[in-house]
């Protein structure tokens, strides 16, 4: 009997997921066209996944066994049921292949059974409870109807009973993990994440055949002088189909979450729930169904959405509420640690960025500071409304070459809008002190230099990004120069990985990096260090984004500081609170990041926090003391200096009468 | 950004000044070997260039000429080539740290002393006498014009062969260019007097020269008075002329603006105002000098407060706010505001006395940063954290000693605990802080509260520390400063009794601290002639009493410095207080309700009677030594101080030397009374290598 009822089974699930494929493209087709390469991509997804998804899944080796063995146990086991069970093809070594690989799955299912006894809050429960038995109900089923196939057992052991609950066994687990792969189940993140990983919008980010590291973190320019385009998402169905592809791969394991600074404070945002609700509003519906942790402060069952809804309601909506609120989207710092985290490839950041640049370009609602950001950044072209003419006024008497005047040098010192801060100026003295040291040929802009764009860009402001990219551009591109270096990393970031798109391509360096290149070419010769006990805190854009995550500590190991990590450091290091412009938008949460990041130092008995950000300085310094002390890279090695006194002693013997230039001696 | 008009750098002539900050030019008194400026005015200047100050032009006062004598100031003498190597360490020290260095020339006329040295002939536009000074002069002639001319001209040389950026011609505080100015000095009748034109003459005439022999790429600046306040001198409306006169020769790169002229007693105290002042109190006439030139304004008197500074700016009265007192107390005043920590900054209080040493003739010292000019000893600004054991220090008195040595320990690294007797810091200071117009001085406690806790020092304010309290701490080290107590009891018949009922006479301390409630009619009888005598007067009349304040000194505050005395003075004509001198107090008794005063002429004998309800008696400090005899046998040092490594700014040799118990030492007041900077002077070199 079984021999009649599974074909039946098998190619009845095979057809149902075959209808639920076509609508759940549909669904997916719903975006905006994505240039991407399907055909390409194909070809690249076994590799995308066996290298750069499991690079990821492996960072929890028990989950990554687990995995293994459950999934490739399935994958194995299906193809070798349908074959065995759908067509019926009496091979005792297919059957004895099938046996081997429903076990395999087996015991995978069973530590999948037993994640799931007592599953940590990141994990969305509901369906996802079931799979488990899902799983162990196919395994077993497949395994046990494959007996007699394998000789095992003969052929007609028990009764039609017997033989009707095994048929139902099995179909309870085809149903899950056909059926339910294409309509709606959990195991939808199957069939939606190898399509995603073949279709993925940022093809770049996967590593290449020869080994090299993939890397694509710049955000994508909106095309402004198309009249046609849409200046950002405002309904599911504005998003690319690629990325609403992406949200639908989505596995709920709470990865991002576990690694979100916003949803640790208390602010309301979780980044699993938003690409939920990015599902939900693709599909149409409330969120009522989500079963993992809601956005603080915000009950589930509120929020629904359509596709071709909009995302946010407009303010001037009273009490209504639409898929995600704006808040939400503003509580993120763009850290990337959600990115970073995610198995899915999914790119929660473009996602906000792309929400974002709708509100702030066709609604003009950027909360709180924002609006005046922007308009100072209009109208001075940096963020704080100084006068744009007093960008060197910190360094009145350090005679920094300028540009303008020497039209090239080896170096473009890129200042950064830190030039207006009092405690980034420290930082600037200490690394203009040290490229002295150096003898590095090096020259800035000066008055010339504006923003980079950076603040403007990620609060959804593209306009303004790109103006100032574009002047920024054409400025450097009057001059010669064989690298920048910025003690900056979000405009290191947006240099090196933004301009390009806009015709700007440069060599660029964040200092710390260009400092480590100094002193292994012995330019710089340092006392050893005296002080206490040190951490170092990655900033977001220079390791997420950059992936430099050596030099820093290269540079401190030169100074014979021996770095007590924190616990969260490297590309899982927790963000200062700074980025995207979080401070500006300013979303009030349980408490505040700096905070937590402070608390991350104190646990490592650090006396001295590192850094290399003057974002992540003023962050961790706005913490009340006590609390370690918080230094700059460049600030550490300017101090380390010994100093070569000879520049004094010749002064002294040029020609008297003449009022000399500043002596390059910095003690500010 | 904060304070963003402080940090906007400004144009001088050829020279970018990082900042709107200026030390403006004031008589050091540390030039050495015949006016040069070696190894202490060098170390001084650093400092401040160090602390970010943008501009410090030095030497007020400085002499082109030998017949103007500089050694009664230690100030810098331009008249010999000489300095010229000199100068070159100070430029180089100063542009080492980014800092632009000015100086100021000058040749005084008739403001000196000719008794001495060279034994000088003073000179002047019209011969007439200085009061300040007590000096007498000659009516200049045409030869020692142009002798004059032709030494700022070469002083001016110098000053720019010796790397220095600029220099000031004094035209200010009556020198010799303001003297022929000026129509109460001015009296001739030929070319160099009368009209406008003629009494700018020599001082044209000294521009010009100077500007020939430095050419364009040189800064030269002039400073001026506002307003001479003299019904018979300069007013605003003529400065405003002279200032427009000059600018249009566009040969002044920049004027320095002070309100006030100083010929007299009453205008020198104006001239540096006291903490009587309001905050910038000439500020309107330095605008007013603003309005009519076209080079940047620097104006100084009374700006001590970074907010204030800012706002003065910010409001575009002047280009540049001269900070001078502010950056003798704290010569790091930048910095901290760069560094964020504007609550660390010591803050000028106005005591004045820097420049009230200066008038004597002594070297300028701060009365609460003992570090400021002695950086050449190894004095720090900064204590840096002790490399060796952390040591327990206890810390017995409040006081400016007391505090200090707290501070300084605790910045060492070590574990401090400080006992005050009170209920508050401050000492004797929180008493001086009571008198009319001298509350702010209570801005030295300010800083010290802010600075203690800070750096977490244990404080036990309201305990009276005693031997068992103290060893319950098991102390390393044990410093006593617990002042003393007024010395009333010195003269039997003054019927001094320690309790209040019987005791005929009450001390300054009882009536400032408001212990014992001011009589109507009041005898103060004070043989100090220091603050607590003037300042209990004037307390008194505050409070509505009749006040006679009798001393037997030469005058009531004789001892009170040359800017300060003349406030109190204002203050206590004003309120009718009799001012006796040469009167001692020679018996007290009761008659009836009342109390007699018999009061002996110093130089007659003669004997008068004053019959009031209340007599003061301000006869200075017995020091309080019961804790420190109860202490000292007990100690490993016996008390110790030795003296010569305090005083080469050497660590005490019982430091590294091991035994059982601890170290005691004894600071201020009560080993002998002095005053605020001794003590503060001497924690500081005691405890800072701790």
């Amino acid at each position: 009997m079984l021999d009649t009822l599974l074909p039946i089974l098998f190619f009845s699930a095979l057809a149902l997921a075959a209808i639920g494929a076509v609508r759940r493209v549909r669904l997916w087709r719903q975006g905006r066209h994505s240039p991407v390469s399907l055909i390409r991509g194909l070809i690249a997804m076994p590799r995308r996944y066996l290298v750069d998804l499991h690079h990821v899944v492996a960072r929890d080796k028990a989950m990554s066994n687990t995995h293994v063995a459950t999934a490739g146990g399935f994958v194995l086991a299906a193809l070798l049921a349908i074959v065995v069970h759908g067509l019926g093809l009496d091979s005792a070594i297919l059957a004895w292949a099938l046996l081997a690989a429903t076990t395999c799955m087996f015991v995978g299912s069973l530590f999948v059974a037993k994640r799931r006894r007592n599953p940590p809050p990141r994990l969305s429960k509901g369906p996802w409870m079931r799979l488990p038995k899902s799983l162990i109900a196919f395994s077993l089923g497949v395994f046990l109807v494959t007996l007699p196939t394998a000789g095992i057992l003969p052929e007609d052991l028990g009764s039609w009973v017997l033989a009707l609950a095994l048929a139902g066994v099995v179909a309870w687990g085809l149903g899950e993990l056909f059926f339910g792969m294409t309509w709606g189940g959990p195991m939808k993140h199957a069939f939606a994440g190898a399509l995603h990983l073949a279709f993925h919008r940022r093809p770049e980010r996967f590593s290449d055949k020869h080994g090299g590291e993939g890397r694509s973190t710049g955000l994508k320019a909106l095309r402004l002088e198309d009249p046609a385009t849409k200046l950002g998402v405002e309904k599911p169905a504005d998003f690319a189909w690629n990325q609403l592809l992406g949200f639908d791969a989505c596995v709920q394991c709470g990865r991002c979450e576990a690694a979100c600074p916003a949803f640790a404070a208390g602010q309301p945002l979780n980044p699993k729930k938003l690409i939920q609700d990015m599902v939900v509003g693709m599909v149409g519906g409330s969120d009522a169904h989500y079963a993992g942790s809601p956005y603080p402060g915000k009950p589930v069952g509120e929020h629904a959405g359509e596709p071709h809804g909009p995302i946010v309601t407009r303010p001037s909506t009273k009490g209504g509420t639409a898929l995600v609120d704006a808040e939400t989207l503003w509580s993120c710092t763009t850290c990337r640690a959600c990115v970073e985290e995610c198995p899915m490839m999914i790119e929660h950041v473009d996602a906000i960025v792309d929400m974002r640049r709708f509100l702030t370009l066709e609604h003009g609602n950027t909360p709180n500071k924002g609006a005046e950001v922007l308009d100072n950044l209009i109208a001075t072209d940096n963020p704080g409304g100084f006068d744009p003419g007093s960008r060197t006024h910190w360094a009145a008497d350090l005679n920094l070459p300028l540009m303008a005047d020497k039209r090239e040098a080896e170096v473009l010192l890129w200042l950064g809008d830190g030039v207006f801060d009092m405690r980034n100026q420290r930082t600037l003295r200490a690394l203009v002190k040290v490229l002295r040291a150096a003898q590095v040929d090096f020259a800035v802009l000066g008055n010339e230099e504006r923003d980079s764009g950076d603040v403007a860009r990620r609060l959804g402001d593209e306009a303004t990004f790109q103006s100032l990219a574009k002047r920024n551009i054409a400025t450097l591109g009057q001059y010669r120069f064989a690298r920048i270096v910025t003690c900056d990393p979000h405009s290191f970031h947006v240099l090196k990985n933004e301009y390009g798109e806009l015709g700007g391509n440069y060599e660029v360096y964040h200092h710390s990096t260009y400092l480590n290149r100094l002193l292994e070419e012995g330019k710089l010769s340092l006392k050893a260090w005296k002080g206490g006990t040190v951490t170092y805190h990655d900033p977001c854009y220079l390791g997420r984004y950059n992936g430099e995550y050596e030099a820093p500590r290269d540079v401190l190991r030169a100074l014979g500081i021996e770095v007590e990590e924190m616990a969260r450091s490297g590309y899982r290091s927790r963000c200062c609170g700074g980025g995207g412009g979080a401070p500006i938008t300013d979303i009030p949460g349980k408490q505040r990041i700096p905070d937590m990041r402070m608390n991350d130092v104190r646990e490592t008995g650090a006396e001295l926090v590192a850094v290399g950000c003057p974002q992540c300085t003023a962050m961790l310094e706005g913490v009340v003391e006590p609390r370690a002390e918080i230094k700059d890279i460049a600030e550490l090695v300017a101090d380390a200096l010994i100093e070569d006194d000879s520049a004094e002693s010749t002064s002294r013997d040029e020609a008297a009468g003449k009022a000399r230039r500043a002596e390059e001696e910095v003690t500010l | 950004m904060a304070f963003e008009a402080l940090f906007q750098p400004i144009q001088i002539g050829n020279q970018t000044i990082r900042n709107r900050v200026v030390s403006t030019a004031h008589a050091e008194v540390y030039a050495t070997d015949g006016g040069m400026t070696t190894e202490r005015y060098v170390k001084y200047y650093e400092e401040k260039a160090k602390g970010g100050c943008g501009l410090c032009i030095c030497g007020g006062s400085s002499v082109v000429s030998i017949d103007s004598p500089q050694a009664w100031w230690s100030s810098v003498n331009l008249s010999t080539d000489r300095i010229i190597p000199h100068f070159q360490n100070l430029a180089d020290a100063v542009h080492k740290h980014g800092g632009k260095i000015m100086i100021q020339i000058t040749h005084m006329g008739r403001r000196s002393r000719w008794d001495g040295f060279d034994w000088s002939t003073l000179l002047s536009p019209s011969g007439i006498r200085e009061p300040v000074h007590r000096s007498t002069c000659k009516t200049i002639e045409e030869e020692d014009i142009w002798r004059i001319v032709g030494d700022f001209a070469q002083a001016a040389r110098r000053a720019k062969e010796g790397g220095l950026d600029g220099v000031e011609l004094s035209a200010v505080h009556q020198h010799l260019i303001d003297q022929f100015w000026s129509p109460r000095v001015n009296k001739r009748t030929d070319e160099w007097g009368g009209s406008f034109e003629n009494r700018m003459r020599f001082g044209m005439e000294v521009l010009k020269a100077v500007r020939a022999e430095v050419g364009d790429d040189f800064v030269v600046g002039m400073r001026i008075t506002g307003d001479e306040f003299h019904p018979d001198g300069l007013t605003h409306d003529d400065m405003k002329q002279i200032a427009a006169y000059y600018d249009a020769t566009g040969m002044v790169d920049f004027f320095g603006v002070v309100g006030s002229g100083c010929d007299t007693h009453n205008t020198l105290a104006n001239v540096i105002p006291n903490m009587a002042y309001p905050p910038e109190p000439f500020l309107h006439l330095a605008a007013g000098i603003k309005e009519v030139v076209s080079v940047p304004v620097i104006h100084a008197q009374n700006i001590k407060d970074p907010n204030q500074a800012q706002r003065i700016l910010e409001g575009g009265y002047v280009d540049l706010v001269g900070m001078t007192r502010a950056h003798i107390a704290d010569p790091h005043f930048i910095a901290k505001i760069k560094m964020d920590q504007v609550d660390q900054i010591k803050q000028c209080v106005g005591a004045n006395y820097c420049i009230d040493r200066q008038y004597q003739g002594l070297d300028v010292l701060c009365i609460q940063n003992a570090a400021t000019s002695r950086e050449y000893m190894g004095v720090p600004h900064i204590v840096e954290k002790s490399e060796g054991p952390k040591r327990k220090v206890v810390v017995v008195g409040g006081g400016p000693g007391g505090m200090e040595a707290a501070r300084v320990s605790a910045e060492r690294g070590h574990d401090v605990t400080l006992f005050e007797a009170a209920e508050q810091l401050g000492g004797q200071i929180t008493l001086a802080s009571k008198a009319p117009q001298r509350d702010q001085i209570a801005g030295i406690t300010r800083w010290y509260q802010l600075e203690l806790a800070r750096l977490g020092v244990d404080q036990r304010l309201g305990t009276r520390a005693d031997e068992a309290t103290i060893a319950d701490l098991r102390p390393d080290i044990v410093i006593l400063a617990t002042g003393g107590q007024p010395f009333l009891s010195q003269v039997p018949e003054w019927g001094y009794a320690e309790s209040r009922e019987e005791s005929l006479v009450v001390s300054t301390w009882d009536i400032l601290s408001g212990a014992v409630e001011p009589g109507k009619n009041v005898l103060i009888y004070d043989t100090i002639c220091e603050f607590a005598g003037v300042s209990a007067a004037d307390y008194l009349a505050d409070k509505g009493a009749k006040v006679e304040i009798v001393t037997d000194d030469i005058k009531p505050g004789a001892a009170v410095g040359g800017t300060t005395f003349p406030t109190y003075y204002r203050s206590l004509y004003e309120k009718e207080v009799i001012m006796t001198s040469d009167l001692a107090l020679h018996k007290v008794y009761r008659e009836g309700d009342s109390l007699v005063a018999v009061l002996e002429n110093e130089y007659t004998g003669a004997q008068e009677e004053r019959v009031v309800d209340q007599i003061v008696v301000e006869n200075g400090v017995r020091p309080d030594e019961s804790l420190y005899y109860a202490l000292k046998g007990q100690s490993r040092n016996k008390g110790q101080i030795d003296i010569e490594a305090l005083y080469a700014i050497q660590p005490q040799p019982c430091l590294s030397e091991s035994g059982e118990g601890f170290l005691l030492f004894r600071l201020g007041d009560c080993t002998a009374p002095r005053n605020t900077h001794a003590a503060i002077y001497d924690a500081l070199r005691l405890c800072k290598d701790f």
